[in-house]
């Protein structure tokens, strides 16, 4: 944190974007929403024309919209990361990172959750999923990993949904303390009558917690749940052992990288070159490069076992991937995936701002075309050589889907506009001079050590700075 | 709704202000601190952390579990269809939904307890200055018997005492 | 006693004419698409007569087989709907309740023979094609899971003019479109559970072997082959 930062300036800071509007928030708006409501014409054209607009045909029955939707729930797994795990282990840095991630996963989950319903044949029953007592006495088939889905990402969503929220009631109070007008009819309503007694400080903080410990089990059986959607089914390399613990690493790593993006992203474009420090992009790049080897990891066992069992089945998938028709695709894969990140983020020369970004844009990329080649070679070669074909994508397809990236952009800016995205009573409990000398301690160890801006000299500076 | 509280910028004299009001005889439950950030590392802070929340949170957890479990079961037997030879009551697979159930009611029973504890959505006419938004700390008593009596307690290090009627 | 409805296709007797892919649209109502939807593989053939070539000129070997759905007792495609639209019925059928789908296609992934066909488009019928339609079988519309269903409305009117007249089935008076039309009687339809049924003994021929039957989908359908289909096989 910044030797000059205090109580006031940091609320000032974090505070301006909600009261000033620039004509960049306006022309970010303008261009995401249009790329958006295009996507929801491509939409409306399917659903009245049929899914047939899509690429897809048989015996490819999934593929961008089923890509589309593993992507966006693994990049949703971001916030769960920092905030929850980085939470119970109470690590500092956290605080400017939390709701940047968390809305992450709010985002990136309703987008997501387009997806199952923007592939079904018949999207308008779509409704039978829920289980309502019908007149008819039937319910959802929950053998079906469809309907853990349902279940799952429902929860994540819910959970995350009251995670992201309830930590803004605070903030909201601050905002509505400092609005005349509209603002403060809508922050008012919107803090909930809050306070700040030290009762509801501790409510809040211990509900918090709870959800923190609750989040992370339910994080992992999500994508573990995803995963379920492809390994239940006998299809040659999808009916793997490994499919749950690989898709919950690669949502981490997927998660983290679009985390560093929309940071670096929202660090110049909010000037929070004070609060987003290089010591966050550091830390997070470190845990990119982890989830990179891991992944490299989990890609070399199912692999090499694929491999050496040498199965007919399993190879014809196996050589289409590597030599075959879809080579080109894994191995821009490899690179962005693995290659790339280790590269750049193996040394600490190039592992600033700018180092971070490139590598979490290629994760990105990697990460999308994984989730591709996953489904789509393992369908396009299957038992019977008869019903191996192939797929194209079609341009309402890639219209939803450039949509879908538009709709995150623009709800992201939206959010950053309305709400503070550094939790400001999070920052301010963190600042010196609210700390315990010994938790000052560490932190001035950890930040002289990786050469990036020393901490304030004593406590209480920074309250008696008005 | 009569009122008098002091505001402070620094936690060390907002927490020599709580001990002088108990000091001067007023009960910890009528004390009321109210900032724009938790102060975990000080005692007046942590002063009402004790809370059953986690175990509000698990017992809803297990009636959640419990209920989905008879649920599943009522379900699947209501019009038993034979899908893949699994039973018509499967277990494992029940067990996935059974799980994602029993992590919502948790979190939904935390949430529930944390706005009914914390006094969220409330009405107005509780003690409050927007001044706490600016950083300070508000250390004060509501409806006091004897506000003048309270005064000195409060009026440590030059801080601004203010009451209202 | 329940009936087990099964089938068994003589590759020895079968032609490749492809008799029974007509009829079966003929029957089920299936819709014809266009030629570029064709081409975009949209086509959809209940029954279709696999064709694999090995060796080249002048040794060119042509090997083909029809392939339906296999109606197997351990149906991969059953559990993973998530609105019960796949399941299996009484008479070992695994039905497919057009009403039921919405549309999420896992079954089709999750069929090992490939055997499920999507309608991607409302289908059309050009007159005067739709005076050919038949009544018997609904019409399903865009967005639903259809396969093979061994003809169960006939399955369904015979078992309920035989109760009618209350007598038993007589093997080999019911039969689907496919087996009806087949010009050498390859395809042979009727009830595992009758011992003494045509199938039931074709089923129990050493020259009987199923589909990917160490998948564990237990289909009922056999195969009769003198010849063993794969060369790796042959003694």
């Amino acid at each position: 944190m910044n030797r000059t930062l205090s109580n006031k300036q940091l609320t000032d800071d974090l505070v301006r974007p909600v009261f000033n509007t620039s004509v960049w928030f306006y022309a970010v708006v303008f261009a995401a929403g249009t790329v958006v409501a295009c996507g929801a014409v491509a939409w409306g054209y399917q659903l009245w024309y049929g899914i047939g607009l899509s690429g897809k045909r048989w015996p490819t029955f999934w593929a961008l919209y089923l890509t589309n939707f593993v992507f966006w729930i693994g990049i949703s797994h971001a916030g769960t990361l920092i905030s929850a795990i980085l939470r119970l282990v109470n690590a500092g840095w956290r605080r400017p990172v939390t709701r940047c991630a968390e809305v992450i996963t709010v985002f990136a989950l309703m987008i997501g959750a387009m997806f199952p319903i923007i592939h079904l044949g018949r999207p308008w029953l779509a409704f039978w999923l829920f289980p309502y007592p019908s007149a008819r006495e039937i319910w959802p088939n929950f053998r079906s990993p469809l309907a853990w889905d349902f279940f799952a990402i429902n929860t994540y969503l819910t959970g995350s949904l009251l995670f992201l929220f309830l930590p803004m009631i605070p903030d909201f109070a601050l905002i509505r303390d400092r609005a005349t007008g509209w603002r403060r009819t809508f922050y008012g309503t919107l803090s909930f009558g809050w306070r700040g007694t030290t009762k509801q400080w501790n409510r809040l903080e211990s509900a918090m917690q709870i959800m923190a410990v609750a989040i992370l089990p339910v994080a992992v059986s999500v994508h573990t749940i995803v995963s379920f959607d492809f390994s239940m089914a006998n299809v040659p390399m999808w009916h793997s052992t490994i499919f749950g613990p690989y898709f919950v690493a690669g949502a981490i790593f997927s998660g983290i990288a679009g985390l560093i993006i929309a940071m670096a992203a929202l660090r110049k474009a909010l000037h929070l070159e004070h609060y987003l420090l290089p010591l966050h992009f550091e830390n997070l790049g470190k845990l990119l490069l982890l989830m990179a080897i891991l992944w490299g990891y989990f890609v070399f066992n199912e692999r090499l076992t694929v491999w050496y069992g040498n199965e007919p089945h399993e190879m014809a998938v196996f050589w289409a991937t590597q030599r075959g028709a879809y080579a080109p695709l894994y191995w821009t894969m490899v690179i962005c995936n693995f290659v790339l990140p280790l590269a750049i983020l193996m040394n600490p020369y190039t592992r600033g701002i700018i180092g971070c970004v490139v590598a979490s844009t290629g994760v990105v990329i990697g990460m999308w075309l994984e989730r591709f080649l996953i489904i789509v070679p393992s369908l396009t070669h299957k038992q019977l050589p008869y019903s191996w074909g192939t797929y194209q994508p079609t341009p309402v397809e890639l219209l939803i889907m450039a949509a879908t990236f538009a709709a995150m952009i623009l709800l992201y800016t939206l959010f950053a506009k309305f709400v503070p995205i550094i939790a400001i009573w999070e920052m301010k409990a963190g600042l010196p001079s609210r700390m315990d000398q010994s938790v000052l301690d560490e932190e001035r160890l950890q930040s002289t050590r990786l050469g990036s801006e020393p901490l304030p000299d004593a406590i209480g500076q920074g309250g008696a700075q008005r | 709704m009569k009122s008098i509280y002091g505001l402070y910028t620094d936690p060390h004299v907002a927490q020599r202000a709580v001990d002088n009001l108990r000091a001067a005889g007023v009960t910890d439950a009528a004390i009321t601190v109210i900032s724009s950030e938790p102060f975990d590392h000080f005692e007046f802070g942590h002063r009402d952390a004790k809370t059953a929340m986690p175990w509000i949170a698990a017992a809803a957890g297990l009636v959640g579990l419990v209920l989905t479990y008879y649920l599943l079961g009522a379900s699947q037997r209501s019009w038993p269809l034979v899908t893949s030879g699994m039973p018509i009551v499967p277990n494992w697979t029940n067990l996935i939904i059974i799980f994602e159930m029993t992590m919502l009611s948790a979190i939904l029973a935390t949430v529930v307890t944390l706005l009914v504890t914390a006094g969220i959505p409330s009405r107005r006419g509780k003690m409050y200055d927007p001044e706490v938004s600016d950083g300070y700390i508000l250390v004060g008593v509501e409806n006091p018997s004897d506000a003048s009596k309270l005064e000195p307690a409060l009026a440590i290090e030059g801080a601004r005492v203010k009451t209202t009627a | 006693m329940a009936h087990r409805w099964g089938m068994a296709v003589d590759l020895d007797k079968c032609t490749g004419c492809e008799a029974c892919v007509t009829a079966c649209h003929a029957e089920n109502n299936i819709p014809t698409v266009s030629a570029e939807q064709a081409a975009r593989g949209r086509a959809m053939h209940w029954i279709r007569v696999e064709r694999y070539f090995e060796g080249d000129f002048p040794d060119v070997r042509v090997k083909f087989r029809p392939v339906l759905c296999q109606q197997c007792d351990n149906a991969p495609c059953e559990a993973v709907c998530p609105t019960y639209a796949s399941h299996h019925n009484e008479d070992g059928l695994n039905a497919q309740v057009y009403n039921r789908c919405i549309g999420t296609r896992y079954c089709a992934n999750a069929c090992p023979y490939n055997v499920r066909f999507f309608n991607f488009f409302n289908p059309e019928w050009p007159k005067p094609l739709h005076l050919q339609l038949n009544p018997d079988v609904s019409i399903r519309e865009v967005g639903v899971m259809e396969k093979c269903t061994f003809c169960v409305q006939r399955i369904k009117a015979a078992k309920t003019t035989a109760k009618a007249e209350n007598r038993a089935l007589v093997d080999g008076a019911l039969q689907p479109a496919c087996a009806q039309s087949c010009p050498t009687t390859a395809i042979v339809f009727g009830d595992l559970n009758d011992p003494n049924s045509r199938v039931a003994r074709l089923a129990r021929s050493p020259r009987g072997w199923k589909l990917l039957e160490d998948l564990g989908a237990e289909p009922k359908i056999t195969y009769l082959h003198k010849q063993p289909w794969y060369e790796s096989d042959a003694q």
